[in-house]
């Protein structure tokens, strides 16, 4: 730090007020990342006060962290530098919500949970569902580009996104999109900040689409005796006009963990329409299964809050590969993880071939890297995928990149855009992609 | 700025001589997109074959710092795939197939030169289609579509194009050929093709693109509700997206532009009415049949005149016919025009229509309307006569009032042509100096040189001037909105 760290701290409680700047070791503790403590942690309340803290440690040459409710802080490279945690959680209010246009303004720390109360009595909903993901900050699911079953019909952060008000490296209150549900003007800066783990702009404030809740919506657990029989199922029911809103794809150990009847494979899938829609669709669905050699069971929607613990564990992957070979990969991962000595479970993305892989406690570090991370991902890479070691700790991250390479090219322009927008490395420095 | 003899050779060198075109009637053509008030004739046009050659005309032109507009079909709006710089235009006409066709993915790969429909023409036997649809969907390229983040009617429900791309292959304004996203859904870093869709063509030139495919519904629903008047017409579409039903489209045309149509192409739209609502359902069959009684509650709640279903295919296609080719047929409404794009808040669709037609009184003019009412979309098209002394000015305040009032009640300048040369003046209404100079300097990452489709998307410095005196021109035939 350029100043003490008495001065930076006055200056921050100037700011956000002195109950909301913390410096005591035992509170810091809970802020650190990947074992590193920050010297301050600062909770402002309002845009303006994000911007003036930004600012404040642009001119200090201090390294800061942006925190939602701190469930994915663990994602990223450790970080290089850490001063300051801005933690957003007082900043969660609705800022503007009217029913008829489905587009809400939220602040960035309000919690999927807490939005999920507010728009239901209107009967809508914000259509992002990580596994488990309640109490994250929805600031926090874009920032790190998270979802979960719903993606299956509404897609991801990316896709609802409409506006962003940030907090640029150099203190600067920005603006980009709009609040309206279809917009071209200007670029698409909404764009660049989903998945971007804050490394070009603090999120103080987002416009999001939200979508109708179905008038009725049921869930059905479909088994199957292999990989290969549920693989030509997924792939039948890609194929055909059937519409489920969402869908997860377990191993037989993520069933367990779910609290579900167990199999070689199982899907959970729920579609969601007019009564008469839905039973039909759930005929199909079940005839479709039947053929394939499936089993399947209507189960309660309360099926779906079972997904969190299958992605808890102190070792998490995500794997992506072509959609089409997401039975394929759930098989590479098994054999990779029989290789290095630990039991993986499965949740996945039927239709756009992302997996998790949740390792749990009493694995090998050395060994995980060398016999699982490394020749998953490459397989992974090879066809145009990615393998993203979303929560680790410490020790196995000391021993690879938790992103994986990036080609040179496009690493470039990437370094060229943080190198404009963040050249001092103010926002979260080391923790994404290259090192960035 | 002149081609030099040197430059022309080079070109040559790339593209061969029959890609290359100089002749001042040959470049004649490229003079200007579909909004032909603003012309610029390129110094040289070249149709490269291959994502290389792209490579190499950028890296050229950025050597010799000539300026490079992109184009795909040039049914375009905004005055965007123009040259008023001149420079070198690349046209993507001769990169026009489709490299594959991955089912199990749900995905093609195409060049960006094919045409949007051609996709889904090639993909409707295997149960699919390509979701974007802008109403120029027969001859606009899928390029020129990802570089515009076109829309469409059916976006409503299906989202606009950046939602259905994948992957780009783009060459830089900086000479970079890159694989932008891919097959594979998720990758680390910056989401480069969100950025890059929208851009037009301001960052780099797109030279391949991945797209998603999506399944063909199980049954599609048409229906055609007619109203006394536009306000009828608005406050159904609001009552019906109030009621949590997203249809697959919903359009509203005003009886201005019924009485052109049924006058021009004959789509069996009712005469007397004030206001048409298209509205399509698509989806499984017994969704759709639940959905379509609460509609017909909807629009007989807010006074319909009469409420038709299309009973076949033919009926179908006669009824979007109308709708797609509107524009087309304004050439019997008026000598010139001036269109809008803006988008409000779907909740305020009421209220701007009064004001529209306010607006239109206050200054004696026709506003005609044709838009995608279900998500606000706008498309107010301002009647005038250039030879008739002061309407062009009228127009023009009326324009201005028009898109402020959008803006007023938070809406967006442009919800599916894009800014180009046309709506750059009006980013500082929506945007503050801070937001335009990020994209500014977004902009100066990819394009170093400012070579890019130079002069487009963004202000540039009052000083530039950005007031122009379009020329009086009819509308040319065939142009989609």
């Amino acid at each position: 730090m350029a100043v003490s760290a008495g001065a930076v701290h006055e200056a921050l409680a100037d700011i956000a007020g002195r109950e909301h700047c913390l410096r005591e070791a035992p509170a810091l503790a809970r802020y650190a990342i990947d074992g590193m403590m920050p010297s301050l942690v600062v909770r402002p309340a309002t845009a303006d006060e994000v911007s003036r803290v930004v600012a404040l440690c642009a001119a200090e040459r201090l390294a800061l962290a942006p925190r939602g409710a701190g469930t994915s802080i663990g994602l990223g490279n450790p970080p290089r530098r850490l001063d300051v945690v801005l933690d957003l959680g007082r900043m969660h209010a609705v800022r503007e919500y009217v029913p008829e246009d489905m587009v809400a303004t939220v602040e960035a720390g309000a919690t999927l949970d807490a939005l999920a109360a507010h728009f239901a009595p209107h009967r809508q909903a914000l259509t992002l569902d990580p596994p488990g993901g309640g109490t994250r900050s929805v600031g926090g699911v874009l920032a790190t580009h998270a979802s979960g079953p719903l993606r299956f019909r509404y897609g991801t952060g990316r896709d609802l996104l409409l506006g962003a008000r940030f907090v640029q490296a150099d203190g600067t209150l920005t603006w980009g999109g709009a609040k309206v549900v279809k917009s071209v003007t200007g670029y698409d800066v909404p764009k660049l900040l989903v998945g971007s783990l804050g490394t070009l702009g603090v999120l103080v404030e987002v416009t999001l689409r939200l979508h109708p809740m179905p008038p009725a919506s049921r869930t059905w657990r479909l088994g199957f005796p292999s990989r290969e029989a549920a693989g030509v199922f997924l792939a039948g029911l890609l194929d055909s006009p059937l519409q489920p809103d969402r869908a997860a794809l377990l191993d037989a150990a993520g069933l367990a963990r779910a609290g579900l009847a167990v199999d070689a494979i199982g899907l959970l899938l729920s579609i969601g329409s007019a009564p008469e829609a839905v039973e039909h669709q759930g005929r199909a669905l079940a005839r479709l299964a039947a053929g394939h050699g499936g089993r399947s069971e209507e189960v309660p929607d309360a099926a779906w809050a079972g997904l969190g613990p299958t992605v808890d564990g102190p070792l998490l992957l995500r794997a992506t590969g072509e959609p089409r070979r997401l039975l394929d990969w759930v098989g590479e991962a098994h054999a990779a993880a029989a290789r290095a000595g630990v039991e993986v479970m499965v949740l996945a993305q039927p239709g756009h071939g992302v997996l998790q892989l949740s390792v749990r406690e009493g694995f090998d570090a050395a060994r995980v890297v060398t016999d699982l991370v490394r020749p998953l991902r490459s397989a992974l890479e090879a066809e145009g995928g990615s393998l993203v070691v979303e929560r680790a700790p410490a020790e196995l991250k000391a021993r690879c990149d938790v992103w994986g390479a990036i080609q040179p090219e496009i690493l470039a322009i990437m370094e060229r855009i943080k190198t404009e927008f963040d050249p001092a490395g103010v926002l979260n420095p080391g923790r994404f992609v290259g090192g960035l | 700025m002149p081609l030099t003899p040197q430059l022309r050779r080079a070109l040559e060198d790339i593209v061969g001589p029959a890609g290359l075109v100089v002749s001042a009637e040959g470049r004649l053509t490229y003079e200007c997109d579909m909004h032909t008030f603003y012309k610029g004739t390129p110094d040289a046009v070249v149709l490269p074959e291959s994502a290389a050659q792209v490579a190499a005309i950028v890296r050229l032109c950025r050597r010799e710092h000539v300026p490079i507009v992109p184009r795909g079909s040039g049914t375009g709006l905004i005055g965007g795939a123009m040259a008023p710089e001149g420079g070198v235009m690349v046209s993507m006409t001769r990169m026009n197939r489709v490299v594959e066709l991955d089912f199990p993915n749900r995905c093609a790969t195409v060049q960006p030169g094919l045409i949007n429909l051609w996709l889904s023409q090639a993909t409707r036997d295997r149960g699919y289609f390509f979701a974007p649809d802008p109403s120029s969907q027969m001859v606009s390229s899928i390029g020129g579509n990802a570089s515009t983040n076109a829309g469409g009617p059916h976006c409503l429900k299906y989202g606009i194009t950046v939602n259905h791309v994948l992957g780009l292959e783009v060459v830089t304004g900086a000479g970079e050929l890159v694989q932008l996203g891919g097959k594979t859904h998720e990758r680390p870093g910056y989401d480069l093709t969100g950025v890059m869709v929208g851009a037009e063509g301001t960052l780099g030139l797109i030279t391949g693109v991945i797209v998603r495919l999506t399944h063909l519904p199980e049954g599609v629903k048409t229906i055609l509700a007619s109203f006394s008047s536009i306000e009828d017409a608005s406050e159904a579409v609001s009552a019906i997206i109030r009621a949590g039903i997203i249809p697959a489209a919903l359009e509203m045309l005003d009886e201005v532009v019924i009485r052109a149509i049924e006058e021009g192409v004959g789509a069996g739209y009712p005469k007397g009415a004030g206001a048409v609502l298209l509205i399509e359902l698509d989806g499984p069959i017994a969704e759709i049949e639940a959905q379509s009684g609460p509609i017909e509650t909807i629009c007989r709640d807010h006074l319909a005149l009469e409420i038709r279903v299309a009973q076949s295919e033919a009926e179908r296609a006669l009824l979007w016919k109308g709708r797609k080719e509107a524009a087309g047929v304004f050439g019997r409404l008026t000598p010139n025009w001036l269109l809008q794009d803006a988008v409000v808040p779907r909740s305020k669709l009421p209220q701007i229509m009064k004001e529209v037609a306010a607006i239109g009184a206050r200054h004696r003019l026709v506003i005609a309307n044709v838009f995608h009412a279900g998500d606000g979309n706008l498309h107010p098209l301002i009647c005038y006569d250039d030879r008739a002394p002061g309407e062009l000015e009228r127009a023009k305040q009326a324009n201005e009032e028009l898109l402020a009032a959008c803006l007023a009640l938070g809406g967006s300048v442009t919800g599916e042509h894009g800014v180009g040369l046309d709506k750059r003046a009006s980013l500082p209404m929506q945007f503050a100096d801070a937001d335009l100079s990020f994209m500014a300097r977004l902009r100066r990452v990819f394009d170093p040189d400012s070579i890019m489709n130079p002069g487009k998307l963004l202000p540039s410095h009052p000083a530039c001037g950005e007031g122009f005196r379009p020329a009086a021109r009819p509308l040319p035939a065939g142009t989609w909105i």
